[in-house]
């Protein structure tokens, strides 16, 4: 008989796992091989790497955002690929994303507070996804609340092992130093007003588009709109949720008002509606090609080699992201 | 315990029976894979009892992606080819280094057709780098195989439905469709299945509790056409959420498809197409 020393993956059945089981990464549901065997290993791992400048720009009088860059994770960039933001009221600060690591979140907060020290009494998660909430551990000691759309806590806990298992693979575990996840203490199910003195953040959960648990921001003060990821601009959108949802939610926001509209991925500051347009084309695009294949009984595979290619010069990361985006709106598709 | 279970596989016969005791080893005592390691030797004794097995004679051809663009999503075709000639008796797809490496066994009855190319096409879940594997009994009684490659990253967190409240609402809708061929003298025509189902695999964790959430799987699969099977299919957790499958069968009277699906919960789920309008 053969001797096959497998490693441990699963927890055996046995008793059941507890979340802190599941945060702590305690192998029971690793899903993915743990990096130390096999996988190539980024050189720099070595040493501590240099934390990210996560430079910021006041947008607006007291909104502050940065531009994330338009990368996939890195030993290097330290997850540093998304736009992070945080509103500074007359008694209190909230941030809006933490950006994909412990160290960039960390920087993050240094930039702050070399703008105010008034306490971080919100960290505003828009999404579950790793490179908006990694960071949230860098303000654990703020003791802030953390805030997020209600369906979030349940996504990001369910995904929480494999976001930290394939960070890491990307980036290496020196990057992913002191990262954890960190799960919202506040769920949004309702429009909620948010006060940092004399200054409202309105919250307003949306319905499943970008993921099922898009949360976006409104500055009264200054007519800001955060859309996270319901907003992609040069970085190609992505598709965690449901592109039937996201297109009429695209059509719905092009009635919003605002001053100015800040993306999850792009330009720091932009103008609505123009703004939406590329990725409603982008979307319209896919779908439209998508239903053709399918009405011609064509199959996925067809699809991911030809749906919505003439997309392909006009966005970052096409080649990383647009065949999955298929992927999803196909299995999706299929079913209307 | 491996031993113990091995030795159990090895009594099991090739029909439908094994799927269900590879299935029980490999949920009783879920050993993950180190990539170094070739599994094939321990899967070849454990899922087809040390048969010979002629590999990459042309027999059988799988279309597989190298590299997985969503891991839990993976589509995959196996062909035979129309130069190979006389019916078949069973397809097994093996993945060697997910959970439950046995993707899916199928047994060919009357109306799985010949005299064309035969076609089985899926999706499945595929956990990490793994050989991939389709082998086909010929009439003859003899085994052929196939291999490729797949690169896939993250297919364990992608089980989750990316809405679970729209998944649960829409559970159990299926679809069956069938496919004349171009010319009416075609001996094959071609179905397709879909059932919203998340096939769970029971390694996933249910949010709210902290606990795993109980296998609830794709296990049987019974396709006939105008009342003559085409094939049984039994399933394991390594297809993905919401199954589909498309495959060949042989042209009939009318080419009515029917179609009978029972999860592990024993729920059962019934559709069919009737192109004859009869």
């Amino acid at each position: 008989m053969t001797e096959n020393t497998r490693n441990p993956r699963f927890a055996p059945l046995g008793p059941p796992l507890t979340r802190a089981d599941v945060l702590k990464g305690m192998g029971a549901l690793a899903c993915l091989p743990l990096a130390q065997s096999w996988l190539v290993r980024p050189s720099a791992a070595a040493t501590a790497p240099d934390a990210p400048e996560m430079a910021v720009e006041e947008i607006a009088p007291g909104v502050y955002v940065h531009h994330g860059r338009y990368e996939l994770q890195s030993p290097e960039n330290l997850g540093d690929m998304a736009n992070t933001a945080f509103i500074v009221g007359d008694d209190a600060v909230a941030v809006i994303d933490t950006s994909g690591t412990a160290i960039a979140g960390k920087a993050f907060r240094e930039r702050i507070r070399e703008i105010t020290d008034k306490p971080i009494r919100y960290v505003i998660n828009t999404h579950m996804h790793p490179d908006h909430v990694l960071g949230n551990v860098a303000f654990k000691d703020d003791d802030p609340e953390f805030v997020a759309h209600k369906n979030m806590k349940a996504g990001l806990e369910v995904r929480a092992e494999t976001y930290l298992a394939s960070s890491e693979r990307m980036m290496g575990k020196a990057a992913m130093e002191g990262t954890e996840i960190v799960l919202p203490t506040r769920e949004i199910s309702a429009k909620e007003v948010l006060d940092l003195g004399n200054r409202k953040l309105v919250l307003e959960p949306q319905p499943t588009a970008h993921t099922n648990n898009d949360l976006i921001i409104t500055d009264e003060k200054t007519g800001t709109l955060f859309l996270g990821d319901l907003l992609f601009s040069k970085h190609i959108p992505t598709l965690d949720g449901s592109v039937l949802g996201w297109l009429p939610l695209i059509e719905k926001l092009h009635g919003r008002k605002a001053a100015r509209v800040v993306p999850g991925h792009g330009p720091v500051s932009m103008d609505m509606p123009e703004s939406l347009n590329d990725e409603q084309r982008y979307w319209t695009v896919v779908t439209d090609d998508i239903r053709e294949i399918i009405a011609d009984n064509g199959t996925l595979e067809e699809a991911v080699k030809s749906a919505g290619y003439s997309e392909k010069d006009k966005w970052k990361l096409f080649d990383v992201y647009h065949r999955r985006n298929v992927t999803a709106a196909f299995a999706e598709l299929e079913w209307e | 315990m491996l031993q113990h279970t091995l030795g159990r596989l090895s009594r099991a016969l090739l029909p439908a029976p094994v799927l269900a005791v590879v299935l029980a080893a490999s949920l009783a005592a879920p050993v993950p894979a180190r990539a170094d390691v070739d599994d094939w030797p321990m899967l070849h004794a454990a899922v087809f009892q040390n048969r010979d097995i002629i590999e990459g004679d042309g027999v059988v051809i799988i279309d597989a992606p190298a590299q997985a663009d969503d891991g839990a999503l993976v589509p995959i075709t196996v062909r035979v080819p129309p130069e190979v000639k006389g019916p078949l008796k069973s397809l097994t797809i093996v993945l060697d280094k997910n959970p439950v490496p046995v993707v899916a066994q199928l047994h060919f009855g009357p109306a799985a057709g010949e005299g064309g190319e035969r076609r089985f096409s899926t999706r499945i879940r595929v956990d990490s780098f793994s050989h991939i594997r389709a082998v086909v009994e010929t009439e003859d009684g003899k085994l052929h195989m196939t291999k490729g490659f797949i690169a896939a990253a993250g297919g364990c967190a992608a089980m989750n439905a990316k809405d679970p409240t729209a998944e649960a609402e829409g559970m159990g809708k299926m679809i069956v469709k069938t496919f004349p061929p171009a010319l009416d003298s075609t001996p094959i025509w071609e179905g397709q299945v879909m059932l919203k189902h998340p096939n769970f695999s029971g390694y996933q964790i249910n949010p709210n509790t902290g606990e795993m959430i109980e296998a609830r799987f794709l296990e049987k699969m019974t396709v006939k056409r105008d009342g003559e099977l085409v094939f049984t299919l039994d399933g394991t957790p390594s297809i993905s959420a919401n199954p589909y499958f498309r495959f060949t069968f042989g042209r009939g009277e009318n080419n009515d498809l029917d179609v009978t699906m029972k999860d592990t919960d024993g729920t059962v789920f019934q559709a069919e197409s009737k192109p004859s309008g009869s």
